[in-house]
């Protein structure tokens, strides 16, 4: 499983893409997937100083490719309304952070990015996913959407 | 209409940095684009639709082009893929 209970997190208390970065890093780190925090969030920063990850819709996907990562990981996290330089120029309030360790073979964040991207068109599933109140019920909602399996 | 045969010359695939600069090329343009791979078709002028298709490199893509401005953006396009 790429995600579970433990790795989503509502009303993050973040008050900037950097604080928030560095706190999904942190608790990845708790679940046991992350040996190496500030590696993995050097990684994630370093993407989003070369592009945004906001995607538009509210959403914002940062990812990182490191051996800091020791799994592969999907986090989901929801945040208030903060800017995030997305292409569309809308702030984003939904999270999906992405780790993968630097010596997976294959494209294994590429696919679970264009599935993501794939539901996140549908707004029905955006809908849905922001009206899930406990991490228990955003789980019940990727599964639904058969993401993070 | 405009159609051209393509393959994704990033290492990374097409995604990233390389689907940023796609978006902001489609955005130049003023014709309806649309993105081939197998089954799927996505317009490139949204980033989710360039990323749902999972295209690393090497994939093969099709690119179709309608509208006033499509001469002009099929070159656009092609040197895009140019790498």
């Amino acid at each position: 499983m790429l995600i579970n209970e433990d790795l989503i997190v509502l009303n993050l208390p973040a008050k900037s893409k950097e604080e928030a970065i560095q706190m999904l890093a942190e608790k990845a780190a708790a679940a046991g997937r992350v040996a190496d925090i500030a590696g993995y969030r050097d990684a994630v920063l370093h993407r989003e100083g070369e592009y945004s990850t906001g995607m538009g819709f509210g959403v914002a996907i940062p990812h990182g490719k490191t051996n800091a990562v020791t799994e592969p990981l999907l986090m989901y996290a929801t945040v208030e309304s903060m800017d995030w330089q997305s292409l569309d120029g809308n702030p984003i309030d939904v999270i999906f952070m992405i780790g993968v360790p630097a010596d997976n073979a294959g494209d294994v964040h590429l696919k679970i990015l264009a599935n993501l991207s794939r539901r996140l068109m549908k707004e029905e599933f955006r809908t849905n996913l922001r009206a899930a109140q406990s991490p228990a019920a955003v789980l019940k909602v990727l599964q639904d959407y058969e993401i993070g399996l | 209409m405009q159609t051209i045969q393509v393959t994704v010359p990033f290492k990374e695939g097409l995604h990233a940095r390389p689907a940023t600069e796609l978006v902001k090329v489609c955005m130049t343009i003023k014709s309806d684009i649309t993105l081939i791979k197998d089954d799927s078709h996505v317009n490139p002028k949204s980033i989710l639709g360039i990323m749902s298709l999972g295209a690393s490199h090497g994939t093969a893509l099709t690119v179709q082009v309608e509208g006033a401005d499509e001469v002009e953006a099929i070159e656009k396009l092609k040197s895009f893929f140019a790498g």
